[in-house]
C-alpha cells in the first residue's frame, strides 16, 4: 500500500483488518473499511474503466458514488460503484468496457475519429438507405451497454419493510445532524438517515477553519447528542432515492427497500461540488477537491506529490492545507477570481508559501503518454470563459477542482420545490415545497457552519411544532452569505476540444453547442438529443454546465434556461430493490391435498390451485383424461368446484336486484329452484354466468366462475350502490367448498350419505336446489348438469372440504368412484355444447351470436345490456358461434384461436377444440361468418404446422341432444 | 392420551397439513381439533416462552361468526352482546370471546381461545331461527369458514408485521382493541390486536383459501426475528400465567 497515510487519518479504514482481493486478476491489499477505488488508490492504482463511448481512461472523480468512473465489475454484479462498494476478502473485481486491456484498450482508437461521431449522430447517420439501420443495429447494440449480466445468478434475498416516523432527516451532515437533535424532543420519533458509513458528512473530511480541528470537534459533539438521544433512529449505508406524496420516503440499505411514511421531513442532502471544464478535463488524476479531502481524511490516502488546486473559491484553499498538511507539494493555487476575498483558511494557505495565480484557469491538462495527468496548462482568464493565448506549464500528478456547487436538490424537486438560479451570484435556490418538508444546509446555497446548524434548529422546530410537539419560537430564517462560492462561468473552450461537460457520455462543449445548433434548444430537448445527464450519474455533473453552455449558445440566461428534471430513483438501484420479496398470493380449496395424494397435476387458475388431471400408471396425460371422461359418462366421478364464485344476495329487493343485473328473469323464480344466470355489461357483452338459487323468497345463492367473481361482486356492489335496493350482497366464494358429483350412478353413491334430502327426480328435479346434510356436513345442493349428466353440486362451508371429499370417496368405493380434473370437465362440458366465458367469448361477444338468446328475457322491462342487446338484434349478425366436427382422423388437432379461411382470408377463430373419447371425434367452437354457421357447412381451419383442416358445422349440442341424461 | 389424528373431525384446519410436518400434537377445545404443541413435551415451555417473542398459531377452527345489515347491530344488542361505540374497535364480552366492529353495519364476532365462550353458537343458532328469510335486515356471514384465525403474538409482532402490512402495528400507536381493515402481504386481512395477558397479540382474519400463502410468508417474515409456530398452550399459558 504504496500511498497510505499514517493514522489518525483514515478514520473509515481499520488498520487492524488487512483484506486482501483481485482487480484485474492482480492481487491488490487492503484494510475492512476500504472501498474497491481506495484500496486501489492506496496502491497508486488510478486508472478503473473506460468511457462509454471513446473509452477514455477514468479514474475516481468524487471519491463519493456520485459518477460513473468508477464502475466496475464483480463476478454477479456489473457496474459496481467503486469508491462506494466494500472490499472483501478474495473478491474479484474487473472494469468495464474494453477491449484487449484495460491499460491498452483497443476501443481507444474511436477516440481519434470523434469528430465524425457528433451528437445526433446516431439519428443521423443510420437511417438512410432504407434498411441500413438494420444492419448497424446490432453492432451498436454489441457495443452499447456497461458490464455483464450473469444469467447464471441466483438472486439474493431482497425484501422491505415499513417504517414510520414523526420526523425523517435525510442527510447526516452537520444540518442533519442539527436537525435530528433538535427534533428528537419530547415523544417525537425521529429517523435520520445518511448513505455514508458514518454521520457526519462533510465534517468528516472538510476543513472549517484554519487549524483544521472545528469539523471533528462540532462532529463529535453532534455524534454524543444524537447517541444519547433514545428518540432519535440512524441508518447508515442507507440512500433515500426518491420522494412521493405524503412523505413517502424509499429508503435502500443492504437488500432492503425501506418504504418510510414520515409526518415531517427535513432535507438536509447536501451539495455536489461541480467540475471545471477545459481540454482533457476527464484525465485520472483530476478530482474534486472533496474526493481528494476524503480520500485523505476518510481512507488516508496520499492522493498524489505534486499538486495544483483549480478553485473559485475559499474552499480550494482549505483542499490545499489539507493536501500539504499530508505532505503533498502543492504547486499552484489557481484561483479563477481575479481579486478573491480571503478567509483565515485562505490567509493559512497563503502563509504557508502556497504559490497562488490569481484570475487564471486551467486551461488545458496533459498526460505525455501516461495514464494520469501529468501537466496542466494555466493561463490568464481574459474574457468570460476565454483564456489568453498563452500560459505556464505546472507538472503536477494531482489536480483538484473546486469551483463551486449545485445543491443536491432532486429530492427537494420530486416533491414540488422549485429551483431557481441567480445569474449574478451564480447560486441556487429551493422554493414552494410542500407543508411538510423543510431544507436545511447547503441544499439551500448556505455554506458558513454556524448559520447551517442555527437553520437545521429551525428546519427542526416547524417540524416539531407543526405535529404539536414543541412550541418553539420561529426566527427569522438567515439571509445567505454575499460571497458565493459558485464561480460563474468554469468553463474554457480548447480548439481540440476533449473538455466534458458529460463524462458518462463523453460529451463535450461543442457537443452541447452543437445541439441547439441543430434546433434543440430547449435544456429537456437537449438531453435527449445529446444523451447528457441520461448516464448513471443522471447529471449530477453536467447539469450545471450544460445548462450554461446552452444559456450562453441561444443567448438566454442560466436562469431562464434551467435544468432538466430529477426523477426518482437519486441513485441506482437493484431491480432486487424493486421487486423485493414478492408474494404471489395462492388460493387451495380445503381439500387440495386430497388431490395432490391422489396423483393430481394441479394447475394454477388465477390464484387458485386446481386439479388438471390425476395421474394413472402406464396412463398418458391424454389418456387420464380420456379415462376421466369416459368414468363419468358410463359411471360417477366427482370433481373439486370450490373454486366456484359464490355470492349471496339476501333482502326483500333481492329477486328485483338479480332481474336487473342478470339477463335471465329472476322475481318469480321459485324457491328451491336454480336458473341459469348470464350476465352482461352496458355493451351487451358476455361477461360472466352461473346459477342463482334461490332458498328463500329473500335469499339468493348466486355462483359465478372462478376468474369473474370477484368483477361480479364489485359490479353487484356498483349497481345496487345506484339502484338502492333492500338487498344485501356478500361474497361467500371461500366459505363454501364445492364438489360436483356427476354420472349416471351419482346418486347411487350420495344417497349412501345423504339422509335427510329426497335425491329422486320427482322430489329433486334437474336444476333444484335443496339444504339438508351430506355425511352429517351442513350442506347446500344444487342439481345441475354442467358436464352434460346426473350431477349434484354439492356446497359446504370450507374447512369440511376435505370431510365431504372423503365421504364421496368412502361411498363410491363400490361402484369404482372416480375424481376428475378440469381438463376433462372440460372435455365433457364441450361435448355438451356449454360454453366457458372468456374462453369462448371475447371483449365483444353478445348473447345472440354465442346462441344463448334463450337466456335473455325478452319481457322484464330493464337488465344490464339489455337495450343494447336488442338493439344489436336489429342489425345483421356479424359472427356466429357453432359447433364444428373434424372427420379426418389423422388431422392435426386445431388449438385454441387458430384461424378459420376462407379463401385464404381470416373469417373466424376456433375458441375450444378437443377430441371426444364418448364420440370418438375430434370436436370443437368456433366462430364464423353467417354465411357459414347453418349446420352442414364446411370450414377450413388453419391448424398446427399451418396445415388446413377441413371440419363441418354441426348442430349443438354433440352430447345428449334430447338432454335426458343431465335429468334422469 | 390417545393422539388425535386431525382428519377424525369433520372441520379442518387448512393448515392440518403443515402442522403435522412440524409434529403438531391437536387437543380438542370445545368441538374444535387445534394444534397443543409442537413435537415433544418438553417444547411446552419453550413455546410459551416463544409466544412472548414472536409466535404464531392457527386458531381457524375457533368459533366465529360475522353479522351485517342495518338490523345487525340492534339485534346483536339484543342478544347481549357488548359492542364497541366505533368502528374498527372490538370489545371484549364478559364470557372472554371478543365483538370487532368492522363497520357501522358490520360486527364479528369472535370466540375465545378455550372455546369457553358460546356467544358464537348461540348467536347462530338464534340467526337460524330469526334470520333464515332475510326478512330483518340482519345477514349472517359465514366468517368461520370465510375467514382464516391466526394470532401473532409476541413483543417482536409489530416488528415483524412491518415487513409484510402498511399499517404502523406498533404497540404504542395501535392500541388493544384496535382494527385494521388492510393488506398483509398483498392479501386482504383484518388485524385485531388483542393482548394475551400483558403480552401483544394480533389476531389476523384473512380469506381463507389463502391460508397457506398466508402462513408462509407470515412465518418468512419471521425468520429474522426467530419466530416460529406455537400451539394453542402456548397462548392460553399468556393468559393463566399473567
Amino acid at each position: 500500500m504504496k500511498a497510505r497515510l499514517p493514522a489518525p487519518y483514515g478514520s473509515l479504514i481499520d488498520r487492524d483488518k488487512p483484506l486482501q482481493f483481485q482487480f484485474e486478476g492482480k492481487p491488490i491489499s487492503g484494510y475492512s473499511g476500504d472501498t474497491i477505488a481506495s484500496a486501489l488508490l492506496a496502491d497508486r492504482r488510478w486508472l478503473l474503466s473506460r468511457s462509454f463511448k471513446y473509452h477514455r481512461p477514468r479514474g475516481v472523480l468524487t471519491m463519493a458514488g456520485q459518477d460513473a468512473n468508477t464502475m466496475v465489475q464483480l463476478p454477479s454484479d456489473p457496474n459496481v460503484l467503486a469508491d462506494r462498494e466494500l472490499i472483501k476478502e478474495g473478491m474479484k473485481v474487473t472494469a468495464q468496457n474494453y477491449s484487449g486491456s484495460l491499460e491498452k484498450d483497443r476501443g481507444a482508437l474511436l477516440g481519434l475519429f470523434s469528430r465524425f461521431l457528433p451528437v445526433g449522430f446516431y439519428y443521423k447517420a443510420f437511417f438512410k438507405p432504407r434498411g441500413m439501420w438494420e444492419k448497424w443495429a446490432p453492432l451498436i447494440r454489441k457495443k452499447a451497454g456497461l458490464g455483464v449480466i450473469d444469467q447464471q445468478l441466483k438472486p439474493d434475498y431482497y425484501d422491505k419493510q415499513y417504517k414510520f416516523y414523526d420526523v425523517v432527516v435525510v442527510g447526516g451532515g452537520p444540518a442533519g445532524m442539527q436537525a435530528a437533535v433538535d427534533a428528537g424532543v419530547g415523544n417525537c420519533e425521529v429517523l435520520l438517515v445518511d448513505e455514508n458509513p458514518i454521520l457526519g458528512g462533510s465534517l468528516n473530511y472538510a476543513r472549517l477553519d484554519a487549524k483544521g480541528v472545528l469539523s471533528q470537534q462540532i462532529r463529535e459533539e453532534l455524534v454524543t447528542k444524537i447517541q444519547a438521544n433514545s428518540n432519535i433512529t440512524v441508518m447508515t449505508n442507507a440512500v433515500c432515492n426518491g420522494w412521493f406524496a405524503d412523505n413517502w420516503l424509499p429508503v435502500i440499505s443492504g437488500n432492503r427497500l425501506y418504504k418510510i411514511r414520515a409526518s415531517q421531513t427535513i432535507l438536509c442532502t447536501g451539495a455536489l461540488e461541480q467540475p471545471a471544464l477545459f481540454h482533457n478535463n476527464d484525465l485520472p488524476g483530476i478530482v474534486m477537491s472533496s474526493a481528494a479531502q476524503r480520500m485523505i481524511h476518510l481512507y488516508g490516502i496520499k492522493p498524489g506529490t505534486e499538486a495544483v488546486i483549480l478553485t473559485g473559491n475559499n474552499d480550494g484553499y482549505g483542499t490545499a492545507l489539507d493536501l500539504h498538511d499530508a505532505g503533498i507539494k502543492i504547486q499552484a493555487i489557481v484561483d479563477l477570481r481575479d481579486t478573491p476575498i480571503y478567509d483565515d483558511i485562505a490567509e493559512e494557505a497563503i502563509s504557508r508559501g502556497i504559490p497562488v495565480k490569481t484570475g487564471s484557469a486551467v486551461y488545458a491538462a496533459h498526460n505525455k503518454g501516461a495514464v494520469n495527468v501529468t501537466s496542466v496548462e494555466v493561463r490568464k482568464i481574459v474574457d468570460q470563459g476565454i483564456c489568453a493565448d498563452i500560459g505556464q506549464v505546472i507538472q503536477c500528478n494531482l489536480l483538484c477542482m473546486s469551483v463551486g456547487y449545485t445543491p443536491a436538490y432532486q429530492l427537494v424537486c420530486q416533491a414540488g420545490g422549485q429551483l431557481s438560479y441567480d445569474d449574478k451570484s451564480a447560486m441556487f435556490t429551493l422554493s414552494n415545497c410542500p407543508d411538510t418538508l423543510h431544507l436545511a444546509g447547503s441544499v439551500t446555497s448556505l455554506w458558513q457552519i454556524d448559520a447551517v446548524r442555527s437553520e437545521a434548529s429551525r428546519a427542526a422546530a416547524i417540524a416539531t411544532n407543526a405535529l404539536g410537539l414543541s412550541e418553539k419560537l420561529i426566527v427569522e430564517p438567515i439571509a445567505r452569505d454575499n460571497i458565493s462560492p459558485n464561480h460563474p462561468w468554469p468553463i474554457f473552450p480548447h480548439p481540440k476540444g476533449k473538455e466534458f461537460v458529460d463524462y458518462d457520455e463523453d460529451l463535450t462543449i461543442a457537443d452541447i453547442i452543437n445541439a441547439t445548433g441543430d434546433g434543440y434548444e430547449h435544456i429537456q430537448l437537449v438531453k435527449r438529443y445529446s444523451t447528457c445527464g441520461m448516464g448513471p450519474s443522471q447529471g449530477r455533473h453536467s447539469a450545471l454546465a450544460a445548462a450554461r453552455i446552452v444559456a450562453a449558445a441561444t443567448n438566454r440566461t442560466v436562469a431562464d434556461t434551467g435544468v432538466t428534471t430529477a426523477r426518482p430513483p437519486f441513485s441506482a438501484e437493484q431491480l432486487g430493490h424493486s421487486a423485493g420479496r414478492s408474494f404471489y398470493p395462492a388460493r387451495r380449496s380445503n381439500m387440495h391435498y386430497r388431490h395432490v395424494e391422489a396423483g393430481a397435476e394441479m394447475l394454477q387458475a388465477g390464484a387458485w390451485y386446481r386439479p388438471a388431471f390425476y395421474r394413472r400408471e402406464n396412463f398418458d396425460e391424454q389418456a387420464c383424461i380420456n379415462a376421466e371422461v369416459t368414468n363419468v359418462r358410463n359411471n360417477v366421478g366427482i370433481v373439486d368446484v370450490s373454486t366456484l364464485g359464490g355470492l349471496e344476495v339476501r333482502g326483500s329487493d333481492a329477486g328485483e336486484f338479480l332481474n336487473r343485473f342478470y339477463t335471465f328473469g329472476f322475481v318469480k323464480q321459485p324457491v328451491g329452484r336454480a336458473r341459469y344466470a348470464l350476465l352482461t355489461n352496458e355493451a351487451g357483452v358476455v361477461i360472466d354466468d352461473g346459477v342463482a338459487c334461490r332458498f328463500s323468497d329473500n335469499h339468493f345463492y348466486v355462483t359465478a366462475t372462478t376468474g369473474g367473481v370477484d368483477r361480479v361482486y364489485q359490479s353487484m356492489l356498483k349497481w345496487n350502490a345506484q339502484w338502492r335496493l333492500d338487498v344485501d350482497i356478500t361474497n361467500t366464494t371461500s366459505a363454501y367448498c364445492g364438489v360436483n358429483i356427476a354420472g349416471p350412478n351419482a346418486r347411487l353413491v350420495l344417497e349412501r350419505i345423504c339422509n335427510d334430502i329426497d335425491l329422486s327426480s320427482d322430489s329433486f328435479p334437474y336444476m333444484g336446489v335443496r339444504r339438508g346434510s351430506v355425511a352429517n356436513i351442513p350442506a347446500r345442493l344444487i342439481r345441475v348438469g354442467f358436464v352434460g349428466e346426473l350431477g349434484f353440486e354439492i356446497h359446504v362451508p370450507q374447512q369440511y372440504g376435505e370431510a365431504l371429499w372423503d365421504a364421496l370417496i368412502d361411498a363410491g368405493i363400490d361402484n369404482e368412484i372416480q375424481p376428475f380434473g378440469i381438463e376433462a370437465q372440460r372435455v365433457l362440458r364441450l361435448e355438451k355444447g356449454h360454453i366457458i366465458i372468456g374462453q369462448d367469448t371475447d371483449a365483444m361477444s353478445n348473447p345472440n351470436e354465442i346462441q344463448m338468446g334463450w337466456a335473455v328475457s325478452k319481457k322484464k322491462p330493464f337488465f344490464v345490456g339489455g337495450r343494447t342487446i336488442s338493439e344489436l338484434a336489429k342489425k345483421p349478425a356479424l359472427r356466429s358461434l357453432v359447433g364444428f366436427i373434424i372427420t379426418d382422423p389423422d388431422a392435426p388437432l386445431p388449438q385454441e384461436s387458430h384461424l378459420i379461411l376462407n379463401n385464404e382470408q381470416m373469417t373466424g377463430r376456433v375458441t375450444s377444440c378437443h377430441y371426444s373419447p364418448t364420440l370418438n371425434k375430434a370436436l370443437g367452437l368456433a366462430y364464423v361468418p353467417p354465411e357459414s354457421a347453418t349446420v352442414g357447412s364446411d370450414i377450413i381451419i388453419k391448424s398446427t404446422g399451418g396445415v388446413l383442416v377441413h371440419a363441418s358445422v354441426v348442430e349443438l349440442p354433440f352430447y345428449d341432444p334430447k338432454t335426458l341424461r343431465q335429468e334422469l | 392420551m390417545a393422539i388425535l389424528e386431525p382428519s377424525s373431525v369433520l372441520r379442518r384446519s387448512p393448515l392440518n397439513r403443515r402442522h403435522l410436518q412440524s409434529h403438531g400434537l391437536f387437543k380438542k377445545i370445545g368441538e374444535n381439533l387445534l394444534v397443543e404443541h409442537y413435537g415433544d413435551d418438553d417444547r411446552i415451555a419453550e413455546e410459551y416462552k416463544q409466544a412472548q417473542v414472536l409466535s404464531i398459531c392457527d386458531l381457524c377452527t375457533l368459533p366465529r361468526i360475522g353479522f351485517k345489515g342495518a338490523g345487525a347491530l340492534a339485534w346483536l344488542k339484543s342478544q347481549n352482546i357488548t359492542l364497541p361505540e366505533l368502528p374498527n374497535t372490538t370489545t371484549q364480552q364478559n364470557n372472554g370471546g371478543l365483538a370487532a366492529k368492522l363497520s357501522e353495519q358490520e360486527v364479528l364476532i369472535l370466540s375465545d381461545i378455550f372455546a369457553l365462550s358460546q356467544d358464537v353458537n348461540n348467536l347462530s343458532s338464534a340467526a337460524d331461527i330469526e334470520h333464515q328469510d332475510c326478512d330483518q335486515k340482519t345477514y349472517v356471514l359465514p366468517r368461520g369458514d370465510s375467514h382464516c384465525w391466526l394470532a401473532v403474538t409476541g413483543i417482536e409482532a409489530a416488528e415483524m408485521f412491518s415487513k409484510i402490512c402498511a399499517i404502523d402495528l406498533r404497540t404504542h400507536k395501535f392500541s388493544i382493541g384496535s382494527v385494521a381493515q388492510t393488506s398483509v402481504a398483498k392479501t386482504n386481512a383484518v388485524v385485531i390486536r388483542h393482548d394475551l395477558g400483558s403480552i401483544p397479540c394480533f389476531y389476523i382474519l384473512s380469506d381463507i383459501s389463502g391460508t397457506e400463502f398466508l402462513w408462509d410468508c407470515l412465518l418468512d417474515a419471521m425468520v429474522e426475528y426467530k419466530g416460529y409456530p406455537v400451539g394453542v398452550n402456548a397462548l392460553q399459558s399468556l393468559i393463566t400465567e399473567k
